[in-house]
This record gives C-alpha cells, structure tokens and sequence, in this order.
C-alpha cells in the first residue's frame, strides 16, 4: 500500500517540500539545550520532593587527608558485617558485593529502590535518588519496607540523613492512583486517611463526583488477579518468580551463614508482593469528573501527592478491544517477563519506562504489552525506518496483519480508519507547520480517539518539552517508555519519570551477556599515530580544522581499511560509523562501499539495508549519525567508529547497541561482535573517546587498548602508504571548506544547514578542490537563496 | 674549524605531547637491592674490617648461624684443631655427588673470611680458621672472655609487660616510620607518631626518601618497593642502612652490630639490663627503641625488653614462623584490593597505611569503616609515576593483594594477572605515555666558518645516514656517536685539501 501512496504525495507535495518533510519525521528537534527561558516552566508538574538530592547530603562531612570523604564516624560497622552484602553512603551511593551470598536478594531489592551506577564484575554502585524511590513505591514497596531491608542488609548502621531522605521521598509518593475503571474515572488509595487529606483540598472537592448524597469512599478490594502469563508458555520454571527455594536457601544457611534476618525479611517481602498480585488488598476510592482530570493532576502534583496513572484495562468497556494476540511462536526470554510483570504486577497497566539493552528484545516487549491490553495503539519512534521495523516486528510477533497497522509518516500514509495499531514519529505528532489535508485529516482522527496504550520507542532521545506536546495531542490510558539508555549529557531524563512513569525495570547488560541473550562484544579502542605532518598541521590550526585533520588522518585511515578487511575475510558484517560526512564520503568512495547518511533518499536507504542484509557481495556499509539509534541490522557483528559526536556517552551505547543482538551459533567463540573504536593518537580525540566510553564501562564493559595491529605494517593493499598519497591527502583535507569540517547535522539539531545537503556531495573530487576552483564563499550564496525554511532552523541560521 | 663537543643529542618522537616531562637520568638503582647478612658481610666489608667484627663473639655466632649446614659443619670439625687442615682432608669428608654444595660452602667461607688458605709443610695447600673467629666461637661455645652486656640480672620489674603488649608496641613504632614514608605520619603532629632527624637521615641516605626542592621530603621509587616488603626484610633493610651511618655519628660499628645479634638472641617477654653499656651504646638503644625494636618504659630506666622485630632481624627460620603471628596486618595482607574493569578500587582495610599506599595512586572517594573506595585515574596515576614510581610497582602490588575474589573471575583463571587486563594495560599506557623520548648519543658540531664547510659535512654526514639533527640557520649539527669518526676522518680530508 505504501509505495503508491507515497509517490503520488512525492507528486503533490513537489520537490521544495520533500527535503522538509524528511525533516519532519527523521529527527526529533532537540529544543532542551537552546532554549533557556524554558526551563521555569519545565520544572512545573513535578513535585517538589523530586529536586531533593541526597548527593548534597554529605558536604558538611569531612574529608580526609587524601581527599576521600570520610564516613568513619557516621556509621558503626555491624559485628557480623561479614555476612551483610551492603555499605550505604550518606550521599545515598550504596555499595554492593556481587559476590555475597545475599547477593540475589539484595540486587533484586536495589534495583527496585535505586538507580544502578555502574554494575561491574565484583562491587556494584547504585544511588538512591528521589525518582527511582518513587519508582520503588509505585511498585508496591513500603517505607517501612524500605528502610527495614536496608538496614538489615547493611553492613554498617545506615545515616539517619539517607533513612530521612526514604521517608521524604516515599511517604508521600504512590498513595494515590488514577483508576479509569468502568469508564469512570476513580482516585483509589489503599490509605482512607491519604484520601480524606486530598478532600479537603478545595480544588480536589470540586473535581469530586458525587452520585448520591452523603456518600462516602467506595469500599472495594483490589481483586485484579495478576497477569501470570505472556504469549505461550514457558517451561514453568523459566516463567516462574525466582521465590527462594527453602532447600536451597537451608543448604545455603548450612555454608555461608547468611543471617536469618535477610531472608526472612526476603521472603516477607516476597509474598507480600504476591499477596498484592493475588488481590484481595482494601482500598478506598472516590470518582472524579472525567473533564477535570487535567486539574486534579496537576493539583495532587502541587501537593505532594503525584497520581499513578493506572488502566485497568479489562474492565474497560468503552473502548473497544482489538483482535490481536501474540503468535505462539513468540517466546518471551525471562527478563523480557520480568519487566512486563513490573508493569502488569495488579492486573492493571501501569504507566512506566523499561530500560533494555539494544538488542535485547526492547520490540517484542512494546509488541506484548499491546497484546496484553488489546485496545488501541499508538507506537511512537523517532524516524521513518525504525516505524517500518516496528510495523514488522507487530507482523512477526503478533496476528496483527497489514489492515490493522497503520503507519503515519511523511512517506507512508495507511488509512488510520478502523486500525488497531497506528505506528508514527514523533516528529509526525507534534510537527507545527501547515499539513497536508491528508495528513489533518489523520491527526484529527488521532486526537479524537482515546487510545489504550501508547508506546514511546527510545524515550530517551525526545525532549521533555515536546513530550509534554505529545501529551497535549494524544489521550491515552497508560504510556510504556522503551529505552535502551536512561541516560542524557543534560540531566533532563529525569523530568521523563514524572511525565511518563516511573522506571519499571532495568536490565544488567552484562548478566544478559553472559546469559547469551546479547551479544558478547570485544570493544577496543585502536590508537593511530598521527603521522608527523598531520599533526604538525593539527598543532597549528584552529579548532573546526582540528577535527578533520584527527578523522582524516593517514594512519586511521589504513588502521580502518586493515580492520574492514581483516573481518571481511572472517566473513562478518561490518558497519563503519562516521559523525563526519566529509571522512564518511571520502573513505567509503575510497573503499567502494556502500553508505548511508542524512541526505540518502529512503529507498536508496533501504536498498543498502537489505543488500547488506542479504547479499553476501556487501558485507561492509558506511553510515553517518543517521544509523546511531533504531536501524535494526542483526547481521552486523563489527563495528568500527572512525568519527563519533564528542564525549557523547549515549551515541557510544546506542552505537554498541547496534551489533549487541545476539549471534547463533557462536556461544564457543569467547567473543562474538566486536566494537573498534579507531582514535588519532595525541588529539582530543582520545580524551573524548574515555569520556564516551564511562557509561558501557559502568556497565562492565572493558575496553582494550590496540596500540598496534598486527601485520597492518606488512599488507601492502592499504592506502595512503607513502608519503606522497599522504601529502595529497593532507592537502585534500586542508582545502576543506569550514562545512566539511563539522559533524553532520541532522534537522532539527543546532547548527543545522537545510542545504547542506546538497552542497557537500560537490565536494568530492580532490583535485579540484585544490586548484581553488570552488570555495565556500560559493556555498553561503546558495544558502540564503533558500526561501522557505522551518522557523526553528532559521534561528540557527542567523 | 670546526669545533666538536661530545654530548647527548636529542632525538624526540613527532608525536611527542607538549607536557611529557624529560626523565630524570641517574635516579639511582632502578630497584631496591635487598640484602641478606652474609652478601652484607661480603660486599660492604673488606677482610680487615671483617676481621675486626670477629672480635665480637655474638657477631660470631650470628655469622655462624647463617652459614649453610655444611660449612658448619667444617667449622665444627676444625675449631679445636690448632693446625691448618689440609685441602684434600676437608674434601674428603663430603661424599662425590655432593661436591657441588661442599664447593659452595667452600667458598663462602672463603669469602666471608672464616677460613684462608696457607701453605703447610709438603707444598700441600691447606685451610686455617681466622684466628680471631676461632677464639669468638670458642668462646660462644665455651664461655669465658668479657662479660656480655646484657648478662646482668635484675631485679623482678614490678610492672612485667608481656609479649602481645610488646608485638603491638613494636608495630605501632615501626609503622610510624612507614607513615613517615608515605607521608601521612604527622610531621606536625603529637610527639608520639614523630620520627627523629636521625631516622629522617637514614630514610634519606637509603634513596629511600629523597628531598625535593618543591615538595620538600617525598617517597621514592626504591622507598615504594621498600613499602612492598614484609616487615622483616623492612627492619633488616633499615637496620643496614642505620649501620652505613653510624660511624658517621661516632658509634662504632662492630659494636652496634654485635648488639643487635644479641638482642636477637634474646628471649621474647624478659627484660634484660643496660647496665655496663657505654654511652654509644646507650644512644643506639635509644635508636631502637624509636624504631620499635625494644621497648623501654622510661629513657633512664636501665631495663629493656627487646621486641619481636629485634628477635627476627636475622633468623630467616625464625621470620617464617614467628612472622605470621605477630604481625595483625598479616592477616589482612592476604588479599584485600578488588579492581574493577571500570578503574574504581575497593580496598578492605581500615589501617592507615594500606590507605596510605592506595593513595599513593588512587584518587580515593569514600571511607567507610572497613572499607576505601577509590579510582584509579590517569591523574592520581601520573601522581604516582612523578613520583617515580613504576607502573610495574603499582601493578605488582595490586596484584599481590588481590582480593581472593578477584582470583575467581572466569578471566582471570586463564590468564596470569588477576587483574582485569584493560586496567593493567592502562596503567602501563599511562607510563608508556611519559616516555616517548628516545634518546641517541651524539656529538654536536657547531661554530662552522662558513656555510658551505657546514653544508659539505652535513650532506656526508646524510649520506652515510648518520645525521641526527641539523639547523642550517645556526650552522649546527648532531652526529651519532659511532659515527663521529667518520665524520671527523672526513672533515679533516676535506679542510686539508680546502687548505
């Protein structure tokens, strides 16, 4: 259906307005850096307690003569702290031996209650922050669960200031919650006193419903019996919750001693959980209007008071369900369970975000999680290839067909009209400009419907504000972030948890490895001298140049061919990344290979992706940033990153995520994917390349420094070998224009140059360049002929 | 004419970062040179001054002691014979197939000279016990001579201290040198964690401590690896270095050393007497007793209790058993640091000096109780290097505490190092990084007369591939050393036909 359609709009819409829909729907403006006045307003509808930070809780604490802070007299070391897995830190860090006995309960208790640090082989770090103890309520947690764990696992006696930090910040949160029920809406707490304070707030009276005089709360029981199982079944030992074994947990007592407390503890803790899954918990309700939802909200907010959004979807009848299930060939993996447990834990959906490696199987949890409710919906993701492959993988992993998918995007236009599941951009949504009356009329549609589920592929990446612009549009019950990284060089990520839910669960990339569910990778981190003449040039000219000259640099360049060719004759599929479409273009003309960046047309794009895919004549592609999140390649096993965007830590995982898929058949090998990342020796690009590295090496990534490839000296195929090619090398690269020399900006990010595109592909051809014969000046003409650009972009113009 | 001066030309990598610091040449032994008694006696003593110390019957008995079982055995069989024994006589006492260890004792009394050779009757050469030993021995096994000090017997001290008291007394003085060391002791502090001037002397003379200009007293890289010894071999290494020092001070010797071997031979837990020691003596107990290796209560009080640190200053046996009771950090040595793939460091301890250690190159972050976190960055390890420490140092001794658990992870049972290979890979590209010279050793040609006599020596000089350096502007040029000759045969062919 898709094709025709998109041609004839290609034929309305003519050639000016191509280029600024592609702009539309690839790329998610990122606003959150620029925008300064912005930020008074971000900062309502997230309650107050969220900006308290433990971090400063430890300043007035000493430090001692190296400079460590000194928790010494703070805490008292328990006399059996042998057996006790945890150290917490006034700063509300906790400590973790991965190696105790307890070790099970401990992590599984912590990663409810806080926010994984770094997770490494033997000690892990966690922190405990306002949101991810929010996060542990609204899954169920207690205070006094809380802090009676804690202590009983704690080595140490915990500081008062970090258990005062628990009561601030669970006390308040996830008393309350939303309850669309029957279509009424309710405000349901299992604390009658929580309710009876909400009431006397005026604003909240009169949102109040009230159907009969003198009524009072509706007395009922949580009866929700807990979605036990996904799809097909598993072996009930895989699906089962880990409870702990008594046997086991006797013969453990036998060896290690682990003290009575903990597990005792464990296990209340446990079936207390299973006892909420099995119902039967009192509670106390209220109606609400259902137009003064908006208002109730935002004041529960304001007092302390957050409202979990949570649809109870099997009772709910005004929507009507659609007929889709998962095909009994869809197997969730045990991980996969957990999180969508976290999320369906009372039989009700809860709104939340689950953090999943790439490759991990992120997909098939959206795809599931829909089946579960079975009402509309709505899948957002961030360009027009990843709603491609959410369309696929709804065909793969569900009975949903080709008539119950509808995708909205500037190129494929289905009838929305009586679908079941509508796969768009976010661009598509909150895009501002005029559309086309084909495109009005699917937004329309869009906002009238309320739909069951809205699924928010790679939430990380969307800015708070123009999610809060896709909350205005779309009305829907429950909302599943999906991410691989929770994780943003500005701290904003955290303003998601209020907007979309607490995190629900996270994964440990490591443990998923080693249980071969992703794939182990090598990563190293090549270093290539730069050859004296580069780097003489590198030490004298200014910064834009700079960055060039490192990415250009002779000896990467064969370090890069040598690699491309080493894995090729392995037979593996390499994808090699540049941020910079100057060295992309040149290296891949170079080598002859295939690449793909922002100003590739979709279906060149896709032409490459399936040739890669399955022609065995291309086992190499060159990509830009373009490639860096949601382009599903499960062949690729190498990558090779020869310019990447700064000290970016996210780009560095979304970019390892891209071969973490797990790989058949090759469980022997001790390593099965491998990430090269090539840096010129000397440059900033070493010190960018550590700062990017931080998140995976947290993660228990290790990387492994080449300063030499071996027989690369010997192979005789490689360019730039002598100093003559070098030299012209050099002198290409000093022609450069200034636009050469910058990443590639993709629309809607900062700096972004709509004709950009058009101007660099003249670059090519060395020669020319050199005698002088075009300049940038030629360039800056060009673009103020442009006429009608997105507002946005003319402000980074100017 | 040109004038040739000899020097090292300086050849630098073209990558070279602007901040690699130029290491210092001639720091000294590279490593710390640890020496038992017997390469003491025989490297730091000529057979006069040997001869001298056999007047002592306790240094005497030390030597003896040290000695391997069969040159005791030889000593034995010819202490009460009055004549020189023939050779052929002492070889035949040991079996054919042991001829190798009955040379190596041979020897090594040879060395230490116990025994040389002389002529007998008959032009057989035959073996005589040193005269001055032989009298010493005699008189350890007989008795007789001068009253050993020490002997004197007191009165029942009405406050005994007893042997746990004295293994913590001595701990906690040794320690206040290693802290000294590391730079955590108190410089400033209370009187009781400060060291003398005289032991700052030592530390200093031993390269174990060097002084800077900027940083006042620092650690150096042999005082690292000194850290990284038990603390037997510590005391020991610092009682030799105290030795080289004390004439200097006007203690003689023979004296302290035969002092020192009795305390050795003392019995832990009983006090012994300072009656009759002269007043070097007196100053060197004194010494001691700061280093920990006796405890007195007051200064004047003439009773003394020698300590676990006195008693095991030579005995190797002794060092193997008695070691692992005393020392509680002993039990905390075994293994207490985890490395993690991502820098960070965790370090088990609460002592102050395994703290001190660690951040010697860890940037450390938290305390808690029983527990150091710290990271390893480049910073807190370029800190380090400075410092002159290797990276093989920091390495090693991560290694040799390596938390048990450590040595239970899946890699590191395939490979040797227990460490996470990235770490121990960084470390060593921290240090690889500060030395990107290369140095070549040259002669510099400079003061040319005229251009074209600088250009003819150059071009020859390239063309047999010996130019290290030139600058035409300053007409001056650097030719590797071994082919200066060439050069220089050159340049006198070439301003003689000039001429």
């Amino acid at each position: 259906m898709g094709p025709p359609k998109k041609s004839r709009k290609d034929r309305s819409g003519g050639d000016k307005f191509g280029k600024k829909r592609r702009a539309e729907d690839e790329a998610f403006t990122q606003l959150v850096d620029d925008n300064d006045s912005l930020d008074a307003t971000e900062s309502e509808g997230i309650p107050g307690a969220a900006s308290k930070n433990a971090e400063t809780n430890d300043e007035q604490i000493n430090t001692d003569e190296y400079g460590a802070k000194d928790y010494r007299s703070q805490m008292q070391l328990r006399p059996d702290h042998g057996n006790r897995p945890l150290w917490v830190a006034p700063n509300g860090h906790v400590f973790l031996e991965s190696f105790s006995p307890v070790y099970k309960h401990a992590h599984d208790f912590l990663i409810a209650i806080s926010e994984p640090v770094c997770r490494p082989e033997h000690i892990h770090e966690y922190k405990l922050t306002a949101y991810s103890l929010y996060a542990a309520v609204s899954v169920g947690l207690q205070t006094h669960d809380i802090v009676e764990y804690l202590k009983r696992l704690s080595k140490t006696s915990i500081p008062e200031g970090i258990l005062e930090f628990i009561r601030l910040c669970t006390l308040s949160y996830g008393k309350v919650k939303l309850v669309l029920k029957h279509n009424k809406y309710f405000i349901e707490s299992p604390h009658p006193e929580v309710l009876q304070k909400l009431l006397k707030d005026p604003v909240i009276q009169k949102c109040r419903l009230i159907r009969s005089e003198g009524e009072d709360f509706i007395q009922g029981t949580l009866d929700g019996k807990a979605i036990t199982q996904f799809g097909t079944k598993l072996p009930p030992g895989a699906t089962d919750k880990p409870t702990p074994d008594p046997a086991a947990a006797a013969g453990a007592d036998g060896t290690t001693a682990v003290p009575e407390d903990i597990t005792d503890f464990y296990e209340k803790i446990d079936k207390e959980e299973e006892d909420e899954d099995e119902a039967n918990l009192k509670t106390v309700s209220f109606e609400v209007a259902q137009e003064k939802i908006e208002v109730i909200q935002k004041r529960c907010i304001e007092i302390e008071h957050p409202l979990l959004a949570e649809y109870d979807f099997r009772n709910d009848t005004n929507n009507p369900d659609i007929n889709i299930d998962l095909k009994p060939a869809a197997v969730l993996r045990p991980y996969q369970e957990k999180s969508l447990r976290k999320m369906f834990g009372n039989g009700r959906a809860r709104s939340g975000v689950i953090v999943l490696p790439c490759g991990a199987g992120k997909s098939l949890v959206g795809v599931t999680a829909c089946c579960t409710v079975r009402k509309r919906a709505l899948v957002l993701c961030n360009s027009g290839v990843s709603v491609e492959q959410w369309k696929q993988q709804f065909k793969m992993w569900s009975t949903a067909d080709d008539s119950m998918i509808c995708r909205f995007t500037s190129e494929a236009k289905d009838k929305p009209m009586g679908c079941g599941i509508l796969v768009t951009t976010y661009s598509m949504i909150t895009h501002t400009q005029k559309r086309s009356w084909e495109a009005e009329q699917t937004m329309r549609w869009l906002q009238e419907q309320e739909w069951g589920i809205m699924v928010l592929d790679e939430v990380h990446t969307i800015p708070a504000k123009m999610f809060r612009r896709v909350l205005t549009i779309v009305q829907s019950h429950c909302k599943l972030g999906l991410t691989a990284t929770l994780l943003r060089e500005d701290d904003k990520i955290a303003d998601l948890n209020f907007l979309i839910g607490p995190k629900l669960y996270e994964a440990n990339w490591l443990e998923l490895q080693k249980k071969g569910y992703i794939a182990r990778v090598q990563c190293a981190e090549v270093w290539c001298p730069m050859s004296p003449e580069f780097y003489r040039e590198y030490l004298t000219t200014k910064t834009s140049k700079k960055m060039l000259l490192y990415v250009m640099n002779p000896s990467k360049f064969r370090s890069c061919q040598f690699l491309i060719k080493y894995h090729e004759q392995r037979g593996d599929k390499t994808i090699v990344f540049s941020d910079n479409v100057f060295a992309l273009k040149h290296y891949a003309i170079k080598m002859n290979k295939p690449f793909i960046y922002g100003p590739t047309s979709q279906n060149e794009r896709i032409q490459i992706l399936q040739n890669f895919k399955f022609n065995s004549k291309v086992n190499t592609i060159f990509v830009s940033k373009v490639a860096d999140t949601s382009f599903d390649l499960p062949e690729a096993n190498v990558l090779i990153q020869i310019s990447s965007h700064g000290g970016s830590r996210r780009q560095e995982a979304q970019r390892l995520g891209r071969i973490l898929r797990a790989k058949k058949g090759a469980i022997a090998e001790e390593y099965n994917a491998f990430f090269y990342t090539l840096v010129s020796q000397d440059t900033m690009e070493m010190s960018y390349s550590r700062k990017r590295q931080r998140f995976l090496v947290n993660q228990g990534y290790s990387y492994k420094v080449i300063t030499h490839l071996k027989g690369m000296d010997t192979d005789s195929d490689l360019m730039y070998g002598t100093q003559e090619e070098q030299g012209q090398l050099l002198q290409l690269v000093l022609s450069a224009s200034d636009l050469d020399c910058e990443d590639e900006k993709l629309p809607g990010e900062p700096g972004y140059r709509p004709s950009g595109s058009g101007g660099a592909v003249r670059r090519v051809g060395g020669l020319s360049s050199m005698s002088g014969g075009d300049d940038a000046i030629y360039y800056e003409h060009r673009k103020k002929n442009i006429g009608s650009v997105h507002p946005l972009f003319k402000k980074f113009r100017g | 004419m040109a004038d040739t001066k000899s020097g090292s030309g300086r050849h630098s990598a073209a990558g070279g970062s602007g901040n690699a610091v130029l290491s210092p040449l001639g720091q000294g032994p590279a490593n710390l040179e640890c020496k038992d008694f017997q390469e003491y006696l025989r490297t730091r003593q000529t057979p006069e001054s040997l001869e001298k110390l056999y007047n002592y019957p306790p240094i005497c008995l030390a030597v003896f002691r040290e000695l391997p079982e069969i040159a005791r055995q030889f000593i034995i069989r010819i202490l009460f014979v009055d004549q020189p024994v023939p050779q052929a006589v002492v070889t035949s006492w040991g079996a054919q197939r042991c001829a190798k260890e009955q040379a190596e004792a041979t020897s090594c009394l040879t060395a230490l000279n116990v025994w040389r050779v002389t002529a007998i009757p008959g032009g057989l050469s035959a073996w005589e016990l040193s005269p001055t030993f032989k009298k010493s021995v005699r008189q350890v096994l007989l008795g007789g001579g001068k009253p050993w000090p020490m002997t004197n017997t007191l009165d029942k001290d009405s406050k005994p201290r007893d042997i746990a008291f004295l293994d913590t007394y001595a701990m906690s003085r040794w320690r206040c040198v290693l802290h000294y060391m590391v730079g955590t002791g108190n410089r400033n502090g209370t009187d009781a964690e400060a060291i003398s001037p005289d032991a700052v002397r030592i530390l200093l003379h031993a390269n174990l401590m060097k002084r800077d200009e900027r940083d006042g007293i620092t650690i150096t890289r042999q005082g690292f690896q000194f850290l990284l010894l038990d603390t037997r071999a510590q005391v020991w290494h610092f009682m030799l270095q105290y030795l080289d020092t004390c004439e200097e001070r006007g203690i003689s010797l023979p004296e302290c050393l035969s002092m020192l071997f009795q305390l050795s031979f003392s019995t832990l837990g009983r006090d012994y007497s300072s009656e009759g020691m002269n007043s070097q003596m007196l100053t060197f107990l004194q010494h001691l007793r700061e280093f920990g290796l006796v405890f007195q209560r007051k200064r004047k009080e003439g009773r003394f209790y020698p300590t676990r640190l006195a008693l095991n200053v030579t005995s190797k046996e002794a060092a193997a058993t008695a070691s692992v009771a005393m020392d509680e950090e002993a039990t905390q040595d075994c293994g207490y640091i985890v490395v993690e793939t991502n820098y960070r460091v965790y370090a088990y301890t609460d002592s102050p000096l395994q703290v001190a250690v660690l951040g010697l190159f860890t940037e450390l972050l938290y305390r808690f109780p029983n527990l150091v976190v710290g990271v390893l960055t480049r910073d807190s390890v370029r800190q380090a290097l400075r410092g002159g420490i290797t990276a093989e140092q920091i390495v090693s001794y991560l290694e040799q505490y390596a938390h048990p658990n450590m040595r239970m992870v899946e890699s590191a049972i395939h490979s040797k190092s227990c460490l996470p290979p990235t770490v121990v890979d960084q470390i060593k590209l921290w240090e690889l990084e500060r030395n990107r010279f290369t140095y070549t050793e040259g002669v510099l040609y400079n003061q040319f007369l005229s251009h074209t006599d600088f250009v003819t020596l150059r071009d020859y000089a390239q063309s047999i591939h010996m130019l290290v350096w030139q600058n035409e502007r300053t007409r001056t040029m650097v030719v590797q050393k071994n082919g200066h000759d060439d050069v220089k045969r050159y340049w006198k062919k070439y301003s003689k036909s000039g001429v």
